[in-house]
């Protein structure tokens, strides 16, 4: 217990390094980005038909872009300790306002989509790697490899153009309302699926080659009672590695899935942010998807650990 | 060699085919039409045409050579340090073990989106940063799958014993960790081929990436993506093609016996 | 494999062959709601940066508004007078007008949102003005010269009215605004909600509802058109518009605005300077080839810089642009150009190449570029395209890296035009138009414009102005704009405002 203790205070002081760390690199880069800083963040406060010079001088005193770039990082440090992220350059609305509603849409999708994909992938896994080389396995390959193959957007329509336009079962697009999240989650949670059942099916066909679950088929058990025994925790290691990966690739991964559906999340608005310039957006939204990095991390290592019995034995 | 790797060998080797022979019918890829857009396969255009009444078959092959390259780059260039990382890191623990972690860690905790987004930003309508900026995000994800898997075999009874009987790092690789972590690392290998061809098209899609009129399969896709009512075979080929090769490298990469 | 790769007919027959399938309620709206989708996303609660969707879903009022013709109508200002030496203007404002939160509309907080939008970014600091002051309860504006397009220019979304209790100092906190809806709840940057506002003035408008949804993919707004999930789809993408005719439900409507795609070309450039090498690149563009298979409506292909439908400018006895790759040949060959072996011209060693920038926040910008981009390949010209954000042409423009740039420029951005060229023709350029070119007889004629109110002189001088640009090429003039709207057959009363407004859903009602 207390080597798990010293991992969760490992995690905290990763917590505020990454904050340090992602504060001040997203300040570097993307000042070091090539292009007029100040024409960008005109072009995305007033848009294509009234950006101009005297737009972007306008902002260029209003920000003082001109200012030394420590000056303006410290600033920001400061502000932070008073857990201030401070103002969007885009719409002028307060970073942590507009992160509580897009990080909040996000991890409502991205939950959705992982619950989905959990019902979806795992369970065909389980049934491909303990039968592997059949032709169930054969066609989940195939249809893995599909999934993956095409690009969300083509997915995201073609669920849209059924489910929605056809069958009338869903609404197309938009947010409001519990019906609108299905959608989006579906075009996520197929290709998270694809890959888990792949992940899930080599683990699973591993344990179920492994001398020890041979041996609990040798005292009798079934196929089924001896995977539930001896196969399910060992098997789960690398799966529940790989969904703790899983949920963060994820919430970048849903930029393509938010444009689609006009879902107001953070991935949108973290590209809109990057192409921007809007420098707070892009510090404030990569530093709280680090700092959840970090958490989903801990109780990822939590997970594995408690689902270990040898580890656990072998360090006692 | 198995029936299994027999089949992945023969898909690659079409996809690679295409490649080469596509050519061979000789359209420009750049050549357009505007009189023939979107015409489906036939007569002078054996698979069609895009949008601005360009050759698809000369595209799809001029973009085989670009895509199949670049995305394989950007898998080894992910794999290979991420899955050597991984092992060292499960072999000797301890500091060194802290320290991968650590900075696997660091280079997750920037969202990969972002770095892919930024490296563009730095030489717009290039392809290289691109790949370079997902191998950077990609190599994580190896390191985990091969340090987890590794971490959880050296902790089997007939691991510590083979240490305590004195059997050196090289033959717990080859013996016990490799075996293990292979099939996994093979799996997600094939899918990072893939991933960095759809990535390329989600980029695109937000309007960041490609440079006009390179022909690439995952540009491609999305340029033609307003026309998926009237010309859905032209939007799906591309996909197609991406399908044929992640099934390909994932029958050839897998492992024999499962 | 998925769904994705099943041709439309046979999901059309699954679904044809499932009766028993429930049919959910996802059209079936609550019935006082009106539904608009469109792609601007809402960024920003200050009227210089999203104004217009409060202006267009009427939650703000402007002073005045304009009629199709872009003439301008009562708006919050119910009458005006202009003094005889046209310095001088009054406006007075709707009596019984009150903001949503149950207050008046002074002419003290016309007279503070009209000042602070002349000093924020926005149309209003272009022009001559002397001063904003309140006089007898109406508003009193003073020009240093005569300015007749003032009017005009105080329609535009960015000097909209808000209620004094809107601003925290000068920022923008609520959207209180005195129309005939109010803001329910805003998720920005993608949807608005509004109710019937229990203060407006006017007659109450049918739908107690309306919402406001961003969708910046011409294929999900086609596909909310298609499922009736919407009794309004805005800016259709011009793909989708023969699909959506088709269905029965739909009643869609295409009408030409006053906006024209753009190349704008450094003149100061050795490739640009002389007039004959800009009348060759435009010589070598296939622009009816492009409005029919790109952007679908052959009628687009612009002849001259202003479209028909911009009766007051256009000029028909114009000699219209055309194509002419052989007499583009030619042109350039009289300017020294020679074709190299690879086909590309050069002259003096240097090839004939340069960079046109454009910008995919209008999607069908860089399709066209890559069309253009082939076009002029076919006379030697080559042509790079570089998709970079829209700020880059101004940008470019001021430090003079700029070469060439396809852009969309709006005419109704103050529903009168030559606010747009006074700004884009000036002497030193325009960031939006002239670069390093300049025309004094232009200048001349767009001073005159602005202080001329005689109209058979004004028609003249707008005349003389169009064929300046026709002749000298300053920027290239590609297509023309068409908005395509999808209305729900079941909605009626509603007009479709070309210059885009308003979506005019107080005065739209179900039919029965």
């Amino acid at each position: 217990m207390g080597e798990l203790m010293r991992a969760l205070g490992g995690r905290a002081v990763q917590a505020l390094l990454v904050a340090l760390l992602v504060g001040a690199s997203c300040f570097l880069m993307v000042r070091l980005l090539p292009g007029d800083m100040a024409y960008r963040v005109a072009a995305s406060r007033y848009g294509y038909d009234l950006v101009d010079s005297a737009a972007a001088e306008a902002v260029r005193q209003e920000l003082g872009l001109d200012r030394p770039w420590l000056l303006q990082l410290g600033a920001w440090f400061a502000d932070l300790a008073r857990l201030d992220l401070g103002v969007s350059l885009a719409s002028g609305e307060a970073v942590l306002d507009l992160l509580s509603v897009q990080l909040g849409h996000t991890l409502l999708l991205s939950v959705v989509a992982l619950a989905f994909s959990l019902l979806l992938g795992p369970p065909l896994g389980v049934l491909t790697g303990l039968r592997p080389g059949g032709w169930l396995d054969g066609g989940a390959l195939a249809l893995a490899a599909a999934l993956r193959a095409v690009p969300a957007f083509v997915i995201g329509i073609a669920l849209m153009l059924v489910l929605a336009v056809e069958w009338d079962w869903l609404p197309v697009a938009g947010v409001g309302g519990w019906r609108e999240v299905i959608l989006p989650a579906l075009t996520l949670a197929l290709g998270l699926a694809a890959a888990s059942s792949r992940v899930t099916r080599d683990a699973v066909a591993a344990v179920v080659a492994s001398p020890y679950f041979a041996f609990a088929r040798m005292k009798g058990l079934s196929d089924a009672s001896a995977f539930r025994r001896h196969g399910l925790r060992n098997a789960s290691i690398p799966v529940i590695a790989y969904l703790g990966l899983q949920l963060v690739t994820l919430i970048e991964g849903v930029v393509v899935v938010e444009s689609l559906f006009a879902w107001p999340g953070i991935g949108h608005a973290l590209v809109h942010a990057v192409l921007g310039r809007d420098i707070p957006m892009v510090q404030g939204t990569a530093l709280l998807m680090g700092l959840l990095f970090v958490g989903l991390n801990a109780a990822t290592d939590l997970a594995c650990w408690a689902l270990d019995p040898r580890r656990q034995g072998a360090r006692a | 060699m198995s029936r299994k790797r027999l089949l992945g060998g023969a898909l690659l080797a079409a996809v690679i085919a295409f490649a080469l022979l596509g050519p061979l019918h000789g359209a420009d890829p750049l050549r357009q039409n505007l009189s023939d857009t979107l015409l489906p396969p036939g007569g002078a255009y054996p698979l069609g045409t895009d949008h601005l009444g360009r050759d698809l078959l000369a595209r799809l092959a001029a973009g085989a050579r670009l895509s199949f390259g670049f995305a394989l780059l950007a898998a080894l260039a992910a794999a290979v340090p991420g899955i050597l990382l991984g092992l060292v890191a499960a072999l000797r623990g301890g500091v060194l073990e802290r320290l991968l972690l650590g900075l696997a860690d660091a280079v997750q905790a920037l969202p990969g989106l972002l770095l892919v987004v930024l490296f563009t930003a730095f030489a717009p309508g290039e392809f290289l940063p691109l790949y370079l900026g997902l191998a950077l995000s990609l190599w994580v994800e190896f390191f985990r799958i091969a340090r987890n898997g590794a971490a959880a075999v050296m902790a089997r009874p007939q691991v510590q014993a083979a240490r305590l009987l004195g059997f050196g790092a090289g033959h717990i690789l080859r013996r016990h960790l490799w075996p293990e972590v292979a099939p996994l690392a093979a799996t997600l290998f094939a899918f990072a081929a893939g991933t960095a061809v759809t990535t390329i098209a989600a980029l695109a899609f937000i309007g960041v990436g490609a440079r006009p009129p390179v022909p690439e399969w995952g540009s491609m896709m999305t340029e033609l993506l307003p026309y998926y009512a009237e010309a859905p075979l032209a939007l799906l080929l591309p996909a197609i093609l991406i399908f044929t090769t992640v099934l390909g490298l994932h029958l050839l990469a897998g492992r024999e016996r499962a | 494999m998925t769904a994705a790769i099943l041709p439309r007919r046979a999901l059309l027959a699954s679904a044809a062959g499932l009766p028993f399938l429930p049919r959910a309620a996802a059209a079936q709206p609550a019935s006082d709601t009106f539904r608009v989708v469109t792609s601007q996303e809402i960024n920003g609660l200050d009227p210089s940066r999203s104004g217009y969707v409060f202006a267009r879903m009427q939650v703000v009022e402007t002073l005045t508004g304009a009629d199709d013709g872009g003439l301008p109508v009562p708006q919050l200002a119910r009458a005006w007078t202009l003094s005889e030496d046209r310095l001088t203007w009054r406006f007075e404002l709707r009596p019984d007008a009150r903001f949503h939160d149950g207050t008046s509309v002074t002419a003290e907080a016309v007279a503070f949102c009209l000042d602070r939008a002349r000093r924020q970014t926005g149309v209003l600091g272009n022009i001559p003005i002397e001063s904003i002051a309140v006089e007898a309860g109406g508003i009193v504006i003073r020009t240093r010269r005569p300015f007749v397009s003032l009017t005009a220019f105080l329609a535009h979304y960015s000097t909209a009215i808000l209620a004094p209790a809107s601003f925290e100092g000068e920022a923008v906190r609520a959207v209180i605004g005195s129309g005939p809806y109010k803001v329910a709840r805003l998720l920005a940057p993608q949807r608005l909600e509004t109710e019937r506002s229990d203060h407006w003035d006017g007659p109450p408008p049918a739908f107690a509802r309306a919402s406001y949804l961003a969708a910046g993919r011409g294929e999900t707004r086609a596909a909310m058109a298609e499922g009736g999930q919407a009794e309004m789809v805005a800016q259709l993408a011009p793909e989708t518009v023969e699909r959506l005719r088709r269905n029965p439900r739909l009643d869609i409507r295409v009408q030409p605005i006053p906006r024209t795609r753009l190349i704008k070309l450094n003149c100061a450039s050795p490739l640009f300077n002389d007039v004959r090498a800009r009348r060759a690149v435009s010589l070598a563009l296939d622009r009816a080839g492009m409005a029919a298979a790109l952007l679908r409506s052959p009628a687009s292909a612009a002849t001259q810089m202003f479209p028909a439908s911009m009766a007051e400018w256009h000029v028909p006895s114009l000699p219209p642009l055309r194509r002419d790759v052989a007499e583009a040949r030619r042109l350039l060959g009289a300017l020294g150009w020679q074709p190299g072996p690879d086909g590309l011209l050069v002259r003096d060693g240097a090839p004939f190449r340069f960079t046109l920038r454009t910008f995919s926040d209008r999607p069908e910008l860089p399709g066209l570029a890559t069309a253009m981009q082939a076009q002029l390949r076919e006379v030697g010209i080559d042509m790079k395209v570089a998709v970079v954000n829209s700020g880059e042409i101004p940008a470019g423009h001021r430090d003079g890296t700029l070469e060439a740039a396809l852009m969309a420029r709006n005419f109704s951005l103050v529903p009168d035009p030559l606010g747009t060229l006074l700004q884009d023709y000036r002497p030193q350029g325009g960031d939006w138009g002239a670069m390093n070119w300049s025309s004094p007889a232009l200048t001349a004629l767009l001073e005159e414009l602005g202080a001329t109110a005689d109209a058979a002189e004004r028609a003249a001088l707008r005349g003389r102005a169009s064929t300046i640009l026709q002749d000298e090429l300053p920027v290239i003039p590609v297509s023309w704009f068409d908005l395509a709207t999808a209305v729900s057959k079941r909605v009626g009363g509603l007009t479709v405002d070309p210059l885009e407004i308003s979506y005019r859903v107080a005065g739209a009602r179900w039919v029965s």
